[in-house]
């Protein structure tokens, strides 16, 4: 049973499962949130599909005698599209945009010729499969892809050659930009190593904005992978965020700024050596401004450390922190006493807290189990995060001002960037 | 859309299944809010396809039937998103009022949404009719 909601996505991704047919029911949408008497009535009432008693429905669903159809067996391949399409530029436009190839806004037309340079600025060959990406794990089959594909998309999104590798980098990893899920979730992705002032990356003022071709295209053609290459980002069955995100135009790319941060880079961090180039990905909820908080307006040094707890303190547990500091933060952080990011990571694990009552109310805030549960109650304070590894750090910004900004998302994981050209 | 229309343009129907695509699917899906191409002039251009490759598709035939639900267990499954316990409670409900002789078994199961759940599924073989999966919230 399936509410009407994910009609789409349900029917759609059963067949794509093998099971065309599938006997699904649909229930008004939602059931969260309403009462046991509306909910009652939704059994009593149609299937807003097919217009007839819901439970009569379930009951043939479970009753009815199998069709020849529903009993099939066999293996379907699906026709990958023609590998070129030939029109004018202005129609091929037309025709990339109406069959969800684009962020719907006007791409670069992906020519032999433009391929072709993109594919030099790697040393793999162009059919070598880069990975397999889905728009969410375990919810839809995988695509797989080659460097070619990727090269297209690249191109497509603006992309100059010399920053391919970082986008086969991303695609090694198989993660989607715009996983599907009802929260409108966001990615991120912290670049670290000489390939930032190699492509010219701005790590500096207005980092992640709209001021820099590098870190506007990469981005920009990671969500064009993510509808591309694995068949996501269509609203409705392949992406369900209720709201959506603006973020999902062009994620959060986020180079380092290794040279005025007082701290170990992120990569390092992960185990990789200073002179390797990385890309490190986050996942989560959203981003957010730091400014105002508590503790900000302490003289002479604000007290950052309180700031940054007080901001966090909301967040959801299912994903954890990444705090984007501006240098001019992270040497304050050091005046205060916070010698590295690890640091500050602890302070924040044992000083961000919740009591119990307040975790009970909240959303994707899961309580303590097993035998740190033990002699809980409602008064107890513990803390937002069990391990301080929840905490990670990025300093990045221009030092215009000592801001922080900090999002609710969690580490996946880092990949060389070098294998890749 | 129903769902001869939107199995049609899986290419799934009865008819022509041999065609089926979830490719086709999201093409065709898409060209249904299509604004109107433009014809416009100009030289022609020559571009290639930026999709991926989706995997084959086995076909899985379906569970038998019962033929009826009269002194059957029934599993009520949830995925765990929020409502979905209870109106699983609502359903076993429905089942006392109108169907007295049918047992409900409510379970939620492991893992996220997408994760199977082995032991569950053994589980329903053995001791089970049947299953009801609630998914949505």
């Amino acid at each position: 049973m399936v509410t009407i909601a994910f009609k789409d996505l349900a029917l759609t991704n059963a067949a794509k499962r093998g099971m065309p047919h599938e006997r699904i029911c649909f229930t008004p949408h939602p059931v969260w949130g309403k009462t046991d008497e509306q909910m009652y009535a939704y059994l009593e009432g149609n299937d807003p599909v097919s217009g007839k008693p819901l439970m009569k429905e379930v009951i043939g669903a479970l009753t009815d005698p199998l069709t020849a159809d529903e009993s099939k067996s066999g293996t379907i391949t699906p026709p990958t599209g023609a590998p070129t399409f030939i029109d004018t530029a202005d129609n091929l436009q037309q025709q990339f945009l109406d069959n969800g190839m684009t962020d719907f806004m006007p791409i670069i037309l992906p020519t032999r010729e433009r391929v072709d340079a993109m594919l030099k600025a790697t040393s793999h060959k162009p059919d070598e499969v880069v990975g397999k990406m889905t728009p969410a794990q375990g919810a839809f089959p995988a695509w797989s892809f080659t460097v070619e594909q990727v090269a297209v998309n690249a191109v497509m999104a603006g992309a100059l050659p010399d920053y391919f590798p970082i986008l086969l980098a991303i695609g090694s990893t198989g993660i989607s930009a715009l996983f599907s899920s009802t929260n409108s979730l966001v990615s991120a992705a912290i670049i670290n190593g000489p390939i930032r002032d190699k492509l010219q990356m701005n790590y500096g003022i207005g980092a992640m904005g709209p001021f820099n071709q590098a870190n506007a295209t990469i981005g920009r053609a990671w969500t064009l992978m993510s509808k591309n290459l694995d068949g996501g980002g269509i609203a409705g069955e392949t992406y369900m965020g209720s709201q959506g995100n603006v973020i999902n135009y062009n994620n959060l790319i986020i180079p380092e700024n290794e040279k005025d941060s007082p701290w170990t880079p992120f990569h390092v961090q992960k185990g990789f050596k200073p002179e390797e180039n990385v890309i490190s990905f986050f996942f989560g909820f959203n981003i957010t401004q730091g400014q105002g908080a508590k503790g900000l307006g302490m003289k002479p040094i604000p007290h950052y450390h309180e700031a940054m707890s007080a901001n966090v303190a909301p967040f959801a547990s299912l994903f954890g922190a990444l705090f984007i500091l501006d240098p001019l933060v992270a040497h304050g952080l050091g005046d205060l006493g916070f010698k590295t990011k690890e640091d500050i990571a602890n302070w924040l694990q044992k000083n961000t807290t919740v009591t119990v009552k307040d975790v009970k109310t909240m959303l994707f805030s899961g309580l303590p189990r097993g035998p740190e549960a033990a002699g809980l109650t409602d008064d107890s304070v513990i803390p937002k995060w069990p391990k301080a590894d929840a905490y990670n750090f990025v300093v990045c910004g221009g030092q215009t001002n000592p801001y922080h900004q900090l999002a609710n998302m969690s580490y996946r994981l880092s990949v060389s960037i070098d294998k890749w050209t | 859309m129903n769902r001869r229309n939107l199995l049609g343009l899986l290419g799934m129907s009865p008819v022509a299944l041999a065609g089926a695509s979830a490719l086709q699917a999201s093409d065709k899906k898409t060209d249904q809010t299509k604004k109107g191409t433009t014809q416009t002039g100009g030289p022609k251009l020559e571009v290639l396809n930026p999709r991926g490759l989706p995997p084959p598709i086995t076909l899985v035939p379906m569970a038998k039937r019962l033929d009826t639900l009269d002194g059957k267990t029934v599993y009520l499954i949830s995925d765990g998103f929020p409502g979905a316990d209870t109106f699983l409670n609502q359903i076993s409900i429905w089942f006392k009022k109108n169907m007295p002789s049918v047992t409900t078994v409510y379970r939620l199961k492991a893992g996220g949404f997408a994760d199977d759940d082995p032991k569950l599924m053994a589980e329903i073989k053995e001791k089970g009719n049947a299953a009801i999966m609630a998914i949505g919230h």
